[in-house]
């Protein structure tokens, strides 16, 4: 059968797009994810690095659902969107809350666990 | 099983890739941005033609392919170009196509349900109330000042060790995908009838639609699907036969004679009844728990809001009192 | 003495068991009544009582007791029974034989045990009645601390004396080991008693330690710690025989080495040679104590442990010759200490020491007759001298030194306790037809009828030491009770316990509360009251009485043989005369000592001519009573030469006219350094303190340095590196999330590599 763009169901094993290339999609984007959440001091951007983080999560997810057959894979990533929401929502508020204690995004000002 | 892409070639890319990204990070004084974003673009775009070959090389290929490189490069660029642009609300715009990238690989994956939820929720909802944070937390330039970016957002933070890192795990992990990925085994296909079967109210809609068609092969409106009789005489399961597609129909409401109807041949499992079937049947605990981990945000984001504000006022009272005290020592 | 029938030991122990009975459950009494008086003074103590009821409630809990072992005597005298108050230890790991350990709260009460009984009972309730008035100074804690401790003594004395195996006996061991240390450091704000109470209790670890290891000992070797099955064991039996039967060398090392540890622990409570030391410091504690504790029954323990576990001793070889030698050795010893004393209480100190000496040797002698006899009629006449030298210390606040106390027969209110101390002094003596003089002879004839290793040597020797006895204990009497009247007052109210109670006490007593102060001119001595007084006299009529014991069944040696007869230590009364077959091949007592072929009776021989040892030729047991007289008469010869006032025998005799000057001071001037030496106890304990604790304290120095540089500095070391680690890598805690981020990649990518560098 030949596939569709967005065909229903899942009619049968992966073939030449293999999990390794979803994964490996998957794995760069969840490294410059995690670079952007190194090198950038603004902590608006570094929270949507983590929420990039979260999509490479969710690629990845997806894809052992299809290469498995199965949806529980689907499953896991609505929760995962319901912690990013749940996360946002707090940290947003949260960060809000740093702006209006110090008048500045930068995470690198907040260091009270110096050694 | 061969190697899915030439080890040397993906090493010596991303080296490349990290090169692109460290000049793109931005910096105090030179500006490399643009070459970065282009040797970190080719990069991923040599890797991902290597990918590409091996697929057209065995004979595959077509337009799903196609779609899959292009999303896949679309997601990485916007991605690179999210991490290292200066501005916050770009970058939450580049974050936005970078989604939307990723809905279209959801939609290679089928998953259907997931790419309408994630633009919904991740595009539609959550990168709105980060935009709107980003227009509240940022300090509006007055007049004479020019407009720049303030200096945390100008410069980043130990990029060399950061790509290096980075990029180090990149490869490991890459490293281990290539070599673990081929050892999985390929399960055979779940039966999409089986969860179909489950949803015999469905069917009788389709079979019920098909005579409203006028088609051959539905059932009267006079007609009912089968009951099986339980031991205490209520009614029971559907009368339901997966293997050939059948049901049983009841031909009148009294009971008596039945006959046996095939499924329409179009009929399918639709990717969302899927899901839904997943989730409600599988995890019917994490779904509470997933609800009561949004009430929490909620509370949360409510009590650190209120607290805000009487920080706030607490504040307002002390330089008020100040004010006071330094009017009366003037005066 | 007379001849016993040479019973067989086996037989003899066949006997004893077959005895073994339940007794009535009513006897368990006599232990619990003083318990009772623990509690009830305990109580008192809680409810800060101010009043002398401690003392009517231990006086009637031990008087009960008493009562209670008199019943007990009528009943079950002669017999072996045993009663279980309750289960101890009841430990079982397999069916075989030493494979269960059953140690009850149970009661052993034969003849031996009822004669300890009786004694202890006896003359804890007298001395309770004379402590009632002698502790007055003290009324409110002190005096319900002290008769709460004297209680808990009593009950574990009973403890040790009744208890039905080794481990009640260690417990009561102990326990009277501590009321001793409590008891002696009653006085706990001088100095001095607190070191004598810490030295009494250290020296006795020493002997103790050597007790637990005889016991356990016991427990390993023969399985079990119950005397009723011990005794009845075929595995004792068959050594007694095998030993019976000059087969000696067939009983296990392990067997004669319980007899030794036993032995230490004997030495270390009844204080001999070279464990004494503890005994004449002990004299710190209240006189009440010294008397009862120190003088009467506890120092006996060893004595009873001896007895008790005669059928064991038997087993070795050395354990009861080294008894013999140590008992003489300490005798003579503690006596010319003695001799060279001037505070009172010391000289019946070591008068305590020197005598228990004599009750050593003689339990090794094999008469254990003599032994306890000894131990009877001692622990009533010394019993009485102490409380008597109490009276006096009571009277004249704290004096004891017999150079400033003179003629206190010729003063007003003191002629009881004159004549109670000159009764107790004709016993120690050994004045002929007292109870001293009887059982001393069973124990000094003894020394010449038995074979062994130089006994007859050691017979001379306690025959001497016997002399030198009678002469400082008739020094004590010739100073302080006659001659001219004069005194001086101590520097102390009768201890130093409570000076808070001293003037309300001083007021009592209807003299001043500050006399100690004014030494001379405004003292009155307060003589002794009814109390005092009345335990004088009865104690002084039982000391006379006891030599009466000696004429009951004089067949057995008197009433004393006849209650050993039934007991473990009867084993070996019967065999004291055929003690001698016990080193003789063909069992043959008669005649069979001049071999030199038979073990040590040949070395001995000469000593032993037919079943008896001669001394001088003629039958010890006859002529015993003559030498020991003359021994005895010319120490107080000699004591009233040299101390006896002017005017005893027209001057020639005696002629001391003051308080501190005396014939025997010239004599002493030409001893040159000797008397010096023996004031200064032969510079035992300065040696003790070089050999032992001087070593002992620089080592310790050197553990301590150890300690602080070594030990504390690994432990300190282990606290600063971590602190130095800490301190290197404080840098990487820089508090900002940008670092830890970049930490965390940089090490799962590291981790990573590794991995994939290890595995692919």
């Amino acid at each position: 059968m030949m596939t569709t763009l967005a065909q229903s169901g899942f009619p049968e094993a992966m073939t030449t797009l293999t999990l390794y290339h979803y994964l490996f999609i998957s794995a760069v984007m969840f490294t410059l994810g995690l670079i952007g959440f190194i090198t950038r001091r603004n902590l608006i951007v570094m929270f949507l690095c983590t929420e990039m983080m979260f999509q490479a999560s969710g690629i990845a997810l997806v894809a052992f659902s299809r290469f498995y057959l199965e949806y529980t894979g689907q499953v896991f990533v609505i929760f995962v969107l319901t912690i990013a929401a749940a996360e946002a929502a707090l940290a947003l508020a949260l960060v809000v809350l740093l702006f209006k204690r110090n008048e500045t995004l930068d995470g690198s000002v907040w260091s009270l666990l110096k050694g | 099983m061969e190697a899915v892409i030439s080890p040397i070639i993906l090493y010596a890319m991303i080296v490349l890739g990290a090169l692109g990204v460290l000049l793109s990070l931005p910096r105090a004084r030179a500006n490399f941005a643009l070459p970065g974003f282009l040797i970190g673009a080719t990069a991923g775009g040599v890797v991902l033609l290597a990918l590409a070959s091996k697929a057209v090389a065995e004979g595959g290929g077509g337009l799903p392919n196609l779609y899959f490189y292009l999303f896949g490069f679309v997601a990485l660029a916007s991605g690179l170009r999210m991490i290292t642009h200066p501005k916050p609300v770009y970058s939450a715009l580049y974050f936005i196509m970078t989604i939307l990238a990723t809905c279209g690989l959801f939609l290679i994956l089928s998953a259907v349900f997931m790419a309408a939820a994630l633009v919904i929720i991740y595009a539609g909802a959550i990168l709105i109330t980060y935009l709107f944070v980003i227009m509240l937390a940022t300090q509006s330039p007055t007049e004479e000042m020019v407009e720049e970016q303030p200096v945390f957002d100008r410069v980043a933070r130990e990029p060399v060790l950061a790509t290096i890192s980075g990029f180090l795990l990149l490869a490991m992990l890459s490293t281990m995908l290539a070599k673990g990925v081929p050892m999985l085994v390929t399960p055979s296909a779940t039966n999409a009838d089986e969860i179909l079967a489950q949803f015999p109210h469905d069917i009788e809609k389709a079979l019920r639609h098909r005579t409203t068609m006028g088609d051959e092969g539905g059932i009267l409106p006079t007609e009912t699907l089968a009951r099986s009789v339980n031991e205490d005489g209520t009614p029971g399961e559907f009368v339901i036969d997966v293997a050939n597609r059948t049901v049983l129909v009841q031909v009148d409401a009294e009971g008596g004679a039945t006959r046996t109807v095939a499924w329409p041949e179009d009929l399918e499992l639709g990717h969302v009844q899927a899901v839904g079937y997943e989730l409600i049947k599988g995890h019917p605990g994490a779904i509470e728990i997933a609800g009561v981990i949004l009430l929490m945000a909620m509370v949360g984001s409510v009590v650190l809001a209120r607290k805000h504000m009487q920080i706030d006022e607490d504040a307002k009272r002390a330089q008020a009192q100040s004010l006071a005290s330094r009017e009366g020592a003037s005066s | 003495m007379m001849i016993s029938p040479a019973t067989s030991l086996a037989s003899g122990a066949a006997d004893a068991a077959a005895a073994v009975g339940a007794a009535p459950t009513w006897v368990l009494a006599i232990p619990f009544l003083p318990m009772l008086a623990v509690v009830l003074n305990t109580l008192c103590a809680v409810f800060g009582n101010k009043t002398k009821l401690p003392a009517w409630i231990t006086v009637g809990c031990l008087a009960g007791s008493f009562v209670v072992t008199m019943l007990a005597y009528m009943a079950l005298s002669g017999e072996t029974n045993t009663v279980t108050a309750w289960h101890w230890f009841d430990l079982s790991w397999g069916d075989g034989v030493g494979q269960s350990m059953v140690a009850n709260f149970g009661f052993y009460i034969d003849n031996l045990t009822l004669l300890w009984m009786m004694f202890v009972t006896g003359l804890a309730t007298l001395i309770a009645i004379y402590a009632s008035e002698y502790m007055e100074h003290d009324v409110g804690k002190g005096y319900t601390r002290f008769f709460v401790a004297f209680g808990l003594f009593v009950f574990s004395m009973l403890c040790l004396v009744m208890g039905d195996n080794l481990l009640m006996l260690y417990l009561g061991w102990e326990g009277v080991g501590l009321c001793s240390y409590l008891l002696i450091g009653y006085f706990y704000k001088k100095p001095e008693a607190v070191a004598a109470a810490k030295k009494a209790f250290i020296v006795n670890r020493i002997g103790d330690l050597g007790l637990a290891i005889g016991v356990m000992l016991t427990f390993v070797h023969f399985g079990t710690l119950e005397y009723e099955v011990l005794f009845n064991s075929a595995q004792l039996q068959g050594y007694i025989s095998a030993v019976q039967e000059g087969r000696a060398g067939d009983v296990p090392l392990m067997a004669q080495l319980i007899a030794v540890f036993l032995m230490i622990g004997a030495f270390g409570k009844s204080a001999q040679f070279p464990l004494y030391v503890w005994l004449p410091d002990a004299m710190e504690g209240p006189t009440p104590v010294s008397a009862l504790i120190h003088a009467a029954t506890m120092v006996t323990a060893g004595l009873y442990l001896i007895a008790r576990m005669l059928p064991v001793f038997l087993l070795s070889e050395w354990a009861l010759p080294v008894v013999a030698w140590v008992g003489t050795i300490t005798a003579l010893l503690a006596a010319t200490i003695g001799m060279a004393q001037f505070d009172i209480k010391r000289i019946m100190a070591y008068s305590t020491v020197s005598q228990l000496g004599y009750m050593f040797a003689g339990l090794a002698f094999l008469s254990s007759t003599g032994g306890v006899f000894h131990v009877v009629t001692h622990a009533f006449f010394k019993a009485l001298l102490f409380l008597c030298c109490g009276a006096v210390m009571h009277g004249f606040a704290g004096q004891l030194d017999l150079r400033k106390l003179s003629g206190l027969w010729h003063m007003k209110g003191w002629r009881i306790v004159s004549i109670g101390m000159l009764i107790g002094c004709l016993n120690l003596a050994g004045v002929p037809f007292t109870a001293g003089y009887f059982s001393k002879d069973m124990i000094l004839a003894e020394a010449f009828v038995t074979p062994g290793y130089g006994y007859s040597f050691l017979g001379w020797v306690l025959l001497l030491t016997a002399g030198m006895t009678a002469y400082y204990t008739f020094r004590v009497f010739f100073r302080v009770f006659t001659g001219p009247v004069q005194y001086e007052a101590g520097d102390e109210h009768h201890g130093s316990d409570d000076h808070s109670h001293e003037h309300e006490a001083g007021d009592a007593h209807g003299h001043d509360g500050h006399s100690h102060e004014d030494h001379h001119g405004h003292f009155h001595p307060h003589a002794p009251g009814m109390r005092i007084n009345g335990v004088l006299a009865t104690l002084s009529v039982l000391a006379i009485l006891a030599a009466g014991l000696y004429f009951i069944s004089p067949e057995k040696h008197g009433w004393i043989g006849d209650m050993l007869e039934e007991s473990t230590a009867h084993n070996i009364y019967t065999a004291d005369h055929s003690s001698a077959a016990m080193f003789v091949i063909d069992g043959d007592a008669h005649g069979a000592h001049g071999h030199d072929s038979h073990g040590h009776a040949g070395d001995h021989g000469d000593h032993a001519h037919g079943a008896h040892g001669s001394i001088l030729g003629y039958d010890p047991h006859k002529v015993m009573y003559y030498i020991s007289a003359v021994f005895g008469l010319t120490g107080i010869l000699i004591a009233a030469w040299a101390h006896g006032p002017k005017g005893l025998v027209s001057g020639f005799i005696g002629g001391r006219v003051e308080a501190g000057k005396c014939r025997m001071d010239g004599v002493a001037a030409k001893l040159g350094p000797i008397p010096r030496w023996a004031e200064n106890k032969w510079y035992v304990d300065e040696f003790y303190a070089f050999i032992f604790v001087t070593p002992l304290r620089v080592v310790s120095h050197i553990f301590h340095m150890i300690d602080k540089l070594l030990v504390d500095g690994l432990v300190n070391l282990f606290g600063y590196l971590p602190r130095m680690l800490g301190r290197g890598a404080q840098p990487g805690q820089s508090g900002v999330l940008h670092g830890y981020a970049l930490s965390m990649a940089g090490g799962v990518g590291v981790i990573l590599f590794i991995v994939a560098w290890v595995t692919l």
